[in-house]
């Protein structure tokens, strides 16, 4: 438990081998992860990409077919591995003739709590996650975002090291989105890694310290949010732009525009959106707006995924 | 330790939760108080100087035909047999569930995600799911047992042995239902081959018979590696009868080679699991 990492994978690879058809499918193919502990980190990736396969090598419920990964420094084979870790599975299916109360109590038993631990852990947790109401509720007559908070619930009652959470606001209204939010922000101030496996690019880029994004089963792009959207430029939109100067100016900037006789420019640096006005400025062409820009996680997303 | 033991606790506690949430278990437990009642309300026996002087069911007195002691016996090989082949398959049929229902997507990664072994997980639910049937075979047996003990104050001990042999011949037929589920996922495949089971064991049985029959070495070689292989319902049966019947019986063949069944498709089945992709 002395690693300074919470993860670190070495070639971790799963190969998926259909029996008769010998057919092979490489989910994930040889990725060396590292996250450092007390962070945030968003895994992110396209359908397919292999995160969800990822996730589950870590937690052992998927074999590697090569490489090696490492919780805390432990071999994520042991079970002992899985002490720290609180997991909030993608789809989960909660055996539905648990109430609130009973599902907390069986997974925290499971989590190596002892039942006077667990006495006192479990209304801290239903009142945390706003369900002190719904405890004694079988939770088949949970609604979707009740279910999520039981679930946050769950992974949360053992006070983990670390959270990992398949999409964890799924199903959750924007209240309960921005509370979830607000909680894990918390348990990071803790001192809590939160490894959160989400589709919610703006949500990620909200409360995410580092990314990976995954495609085809590797690592396309990985490091710190503010380092991979600090992508700065300038918006410049204009009318009536001669044809020819269009065209030059399409070749100096990074993208180019139009719609309805407008035009926007998108250019990398202000000494190219500088040059650019005095030409459009000589030509007399209408300025409707020069706009500071940044790369969203978004644009970031979608420029590696479709390199 | 302790973690170990709360957590074995826990998953046999998960094991009889949803049982009971499952409206086949209630019909189990039904069934066996229906049984119940009928001896405590339906059976009238009256014993005078050791023998049967009156003897009624449903309200008519029938003709005394035979001695307290041997209408007793035959009273509990009557409940044993019951119990031995439609308690056990009934116990089959709706255990056959437990097993696919934990390995549900969304259900599975969750626990395994907790600091326990995937075997400590199949063997909690093993457990939990003999523990069950163990409950509703122990509540009738000792029911009828201590109704008609009461009513004719015969206690015979060795129907109690039918409550071992019920639950241990449930319990190799468990294995096979944990295996078939680990592989396949399904509770139909599950319950038809431990009924297959249940049926090809008194056919097997008839070893000496066939054994004269086969005209070739090589089948009757397999016939005999298939009884001495496969688990010896009918035999175990047989032996119970014997016992409840205070009737001597021939060795125990039939019990240890099917405990070695058990242990290896067990050993099987958490093998699979344990090596299995969720």
């Amino acid at each position: 438990m002395t690693s300074e990492y919470a993860i670190q994978t070495s070639d971790l690879t799963k190969v998926y081998r259909s029996r008769w058809k010998r057919r092979e499918v490489r989910a994930v193919d040889g990725i060396s992860l590292q996250v450092p502990r007390g962070t945030i980190f968003g895994f992110l990736g396209p359908n397919g990409a292999g995160k969800t396969t990822f996730v589950k090598m870590l937690l052992s419920a998927v074999h590697p077919t090569r490489g090696s990964a490492l919780i805390f420094g432990q071999d994520a084979r042991i079970p002992e591995s899985r002490r720290p870790i609180g997991y909030l599975p993608e789809n989960h299916r909660f055996p539905t003739y648990f109430n609130g109360t009973g599902m907390l109590d069986f997974y925290a038993a499971l989590s190596g709590m002892d039942s006077t631990q667990r006495r006192k852990r479990i209304p801290e947790m239903l009142e945390l996650v706003g369900l002190e109401k719904w405890g004694s509720l079988r939770i088949g007559k949970y609604s979707k975002g009740m279910l999520q908070r039981l679930g946050l619930a769950q992974a949360l009652i053992h006070s983990p090291k670390m959270l990992i959470l398949d999409e964890p606001t799924d199903g959750v209204d924007p209240v309960g989105r921005r509370q979830i939010r607000d909680l894990l922000t918390q348990f990071e101030e803790k001192g809590v890694t939160i490894f959160i496996n989400s589709h919610l690019l703006a949500e990620v880029e909200q409360f995410c310290r580092e990314v990976a994004i995954l495609d085809h089963g590797k690592v396309a792009l990985s490091g710190k949010m503010q380092d991979l959207t600090a992508g700065k430029g300038y918006r410049l939109s204009v009318a009536q732009v001669p044809e020819a100067l269009a065209e030059e100016l399409r070749g100096r900037a990074a993208s180019m525009t139009s719609r309805n006789g407008l035009f926007d420019f998108q250019f990398a640096t202000r000494q190219g959106a500088n040059e650019a006005l005095d030409l459009l400025r000589a030509q007399q062409c209408e300025i409707e707006s020069l706009t500071p820009t940044t790369s969203t996680l978004e644009d970031v997303f979608v420029r590696t995924v479709e390199k | 330790m302790n973690d170990s033991f709360g957590a074995s606790i826990a998953l046999v506690r998960d094991t009889f939760r949803e049982a009971f949430a499952r409206k086949i278990f209630w019909g189990l437990f039904g069934l066996s108080t229906a049984m119940i009642l009928f001896f405590l309300f339906l059976l009238r026996i009256d014993v005078v100087e050791g023998g049967l002087a009156a003897f009624q069911m449903f309200g008519q007195t029938m003709s005394p035909r035979t001695d307290v002691d041997r209408l007793v016996r035959g009273v509990y090989a009557g409940i044993a047999t019951f119990q031995y082949i439609w308690g056990v398959f009934l116990a089959v049929f709706a255990s056959a569930g437990l097993i696919p229902s934990v390995l549900e997507p969304g259900r599975i990664e969750l626990l395994l995600s907790k600091p326990i072994s995937r075997v400590h997980i199949l063997l909690g639910r093993y457990v939990g799911n003999v523990l069950v049937v163990a409950c509703n075979i122990i509540y009738l047996n000792l029911g009828v047992w201590t109704i008609v003990g009461v009513k004719t104050s015969i206690w015979s001990p060795m129907f109690l042995v039918s409550i071992a042999t019920t639950i241990f011949i449930f319990a190799v037929l468990l294995s096979v239902v944990v295996l078939v589920g680990v592989l396949f996922d399904s509770a139909a495949l599950s319950i038809m081959i431990a009924v297959a089971l249940m049926i090809m064991s008194p056919i097997l049985a008839q070893t000496s018979t066939m054994l004269r029959l086969l005209s070739s070495e090589w089948s009757r070689q397999i016939w005999r590696t298939l009884y001495y292989t496969l688990p010896k319902v009918y035999d175990i049966g047989k032996m119970t009868m014997d016992a409840v019947q205070n009737r001597t019986f021939g060795g125990y063949m039939p019990i240890w080679t099917s405990a070695v069944f058990a242990v290896v498709i067990l050993a099987g089945a958490l093998t699979i699991f344990a090596r299995r992709d969720f």
